[in-house]
C-alpha cells in the first residue's frame, strides 16, 4: 500500500471520528444525526475496504 | 436524555442495516472466485506475478494459463476481461482453455487480464453483480466488473493521466484501465504492472500473436472489426474476409492509429516483435440509450430502443429483434482468434500454431456458450484454478 494510500485511510477514519463526536453532541435536530449518519456510509465501506 | 439516547441507537442501528444490507453484497462479489478447469491442452499455470513482481501481492495478480503443444512452433498470447464489464472476451478464453489441445506451438491465455476491475462495479448504472450461462448440469455463476479497476487497489487517481513512455496526456480515469496503460512499466501504478507483466511475457518468450478480446457499444464506430496497426493489418485482412465467405459474419478491420496511445493493438506492436490484435464484438448492454441493465440484455442483447435507433439507421452494426446475443458474440471471438492463428501459421510456417477442440461460431450459437464448460464439480480438484 502506497503512503498516499495509508494517508487517505487515516483521513478517513479521523473524518469518522469528528462525525461519530458530533453525532453524539447533537442534542436537538434529528435531521442533522441522520445526515451525519448518512455521510458516514461511503467512509465506513471504504475503511472496511468494502467500496 | 433517555428518549434522546433511544433514538440515537435507533438511528445507529438503521445505519448498521444499510451497512450490512448494502455492504456486504459488494464484499462477497469483490471475494469471489471464478473456478476454471484446466482442460487437456493445459500445460502449466503460472502467476502474471512471475514477469512482473511488482503484483505479487495485490489484487491486480492473475493467472496465466499456459497450453505447450506436442510441437514446437509459434506463440500466441490471448487476453480476456481486460475490460471487465464486456464478458465476451472471458468466456471466449474460457473456451479456449478448458477445450483447446496444441498440436504445434504454444498459447498464453490470461482469462481475467485486470482482475482488480473484475471485483468492481458501476453501481450508478445499474450493473448486475453477476451473471450466469446455463449448461447442461447447471448455471454457471461470474462476476460481472467494470471497465477500470478498483480504486481501493489504486489510488488516487490524478488529474490527468501522463501516459508512459509517449507523456501524451489521458483522461484520468484511464489510469485504472488497462487498455491504455500499455506498455506499462515495473514500477508504475498498479494497472502499468499488468500490462508490463504480459508485455514481458510476450518479449521473453518470443510471443508472435497477441489477440485481446473485447465488447463495444453498437452506436460506437469502433464495433464488429479486428483493430489492428500496420505490422498485423494484412492477417487481420486475410482472417475478417475468410470468416465472412466461410462462416457467414461480418468483422471489418479498423486500422490502430498512430496517435493515440496506451492501447493494446498500438503499444504491443511497437514495443515488442509481437503482432497484435484487438478484436470487438458488438455488446448492446453498454449502449447508453438502452433499458434497465439486466443480465438478460447482457446476455440476448436484445432491446427496444435500440431497435428504434437502428430502424433511424443511427447504429453502426445491423440490428434487429434476435438482438446480439452473448452466443453470437463469443462465436466471433473464437472463429476470429482461430482464423488470425491459422493464416499466421500460413504466412509463417516455421512458426506454425496449430489447435484443435475449439467450437467455431456456428457450433456456440448452435449448443450455446455453457456447452463448452467443464464441471469444476465432476473435475479434478487439482484441475481447478481459482480466479
Amino acid at each position: 500500500m502506497t503512503l498516499v494510500m495509508i494517508a487517505s485511510y487515516v483521513i478517513t477514519a479521523f473524518l469518522l471520528a469528528l462525525l461519530a463526536a458530533n453525532f453524539v453532541r447533537e442534542k436537538k435536530s434529528r435531521d442533522d444525526l441522520v445526515l451525519y449518519l448518512l455521510v458516514m456510509i461511503p467512509l465506513i465501506l471504504r475503511l472496511l475496504r468494502v467500496k | 436524555m433517555k428518549r434522546e439516547v433511544l433514538s440515537k441507537s435507533v438511528l445507529a442501528a438503521a445505519l448498521l442495516a444499510l451497512l450490512v444490507w448494502g455492504g456486504i453484497p459488494l464484499y462477497r462479489h469483490r471475494h469471489f472466485d471464478l473456478p476454471i478447469v484446466e482442460g487437456p491442452g493445459v500445460s502449466g499455470v503460472v502467476r502474471l506475478s512471475a514477469y512482473s513482481p511488482g503484483l505479487r501481492g495485490t489484487t491486480a495478480d492473475t493467472s496465466v494459463f499456459v497450453l505447450r503443444g506436442k510441437e514446437p512452433g509459434g506463440k500466441a498470447m490471448l487476453l480476456g476481461d481486460t475490460h471487465a464489464n464486456e464478458p465476451e472476451g472471458l468466456l471466449a478464453t474460457l473456451i479456449f482453455i478448458e477445450n483447446a489441445v496444441v498440436d504445434k506451438g504454444t498459447l498464453y491465455i490470461i482469462p481475467v487480464f485486470n482482475n482488480s476491475a473484475s471485483r468492481n462495479t458501476r453501481p450508478g448504472d445499474g450493473y448486475p453483480l453477476y451473471f450466469e450461462v446455463p449448461t447442461a448440469w447447471g448455471a454457471v455463476k461470474f462476476r460481472m466488473g467494470n471497465r477500470d479497476a478498483s480504486p481501493l487497489d489504486q489510488w488516487p487517481d490524478p488529474d490527468v493521466y501522463i501516459h508512459y513512455p509517449d507523456r501524451q496526456l489521458l483522461s484520468f480515469i484511464d489510469v485504472r484501465n488497462v487498455n491504455r496503460t500499455w506498455p506499462g512499466r515495473a514500477g508504475g501504478p498498479l494497472m502499468e504492472r499488468v500490462t508490463f507483466g504480459a508485455m514481458e511475457i510476450m518479449r521473453r518468450e518470443r510471443v508472435d500473436v497477441a489477440v485481446d478480446m473485447h465488447g463495444a457499444e453498437t452506436m460506437f464506430p469502433v464495433t464488429n472489426c479486428i483493430v489492428a496497426p500496420e505490422k498485423s493489418v494484412k492477417i487481420a485482412t486475410l482472417a475478417a474476409l475468410t470468416v465472412k465467405a466461410g462462416e457467414g459474419f461480418e468483422d471489418h478491420v479498423e486500422p490502430s492509429p498512430a496517435g493515440f496511445r496506451g492501447l493494446s493493438h498500438r503499444e504491443i506492436g511497437d514495443y515488442s516483435d509481437t503482432l497484435p490484435f484487438l478484436l470487438e464484438a458488438p455488446i448492446p448492454f453498454l449502449d447508453q440509450p438502452t433499458g434497465p441493465k439486466t443480465t438478460k440484455l447482457l446476455m440476448d442483447g436484445k432491446d427496444p430502443f435500440l431497435l428504434s435507433l437502428a430502424a433511424k439507421k443511427k447504429l453502426f452494426v445491423p440490428y434487429d429483434a434476435s438482438g446480439w446475443s452473448m452466443e453470437r458474440r463469443v462465436g466471433q471471438h473464437c472463429s476470429v482468434v482461430l482464423e488470425i492463428l491459422r493464416q499466421f501459421s500460413r504466412k509463417n510456417p516455421d512458426k506454425a500454431i496449430t489447435v484443435r477442440g475449439v467450437p467455431r461460431y456456428a457450433d456456440i450459437v448452435k449448443n450455446g456458450v455453457g456447452h463448452y464448460f467443464v464441471d469444476p464439480a465432476q473435475a479434478d480438484a487439482r484441475k481447478v484454478v481459482r480466479n
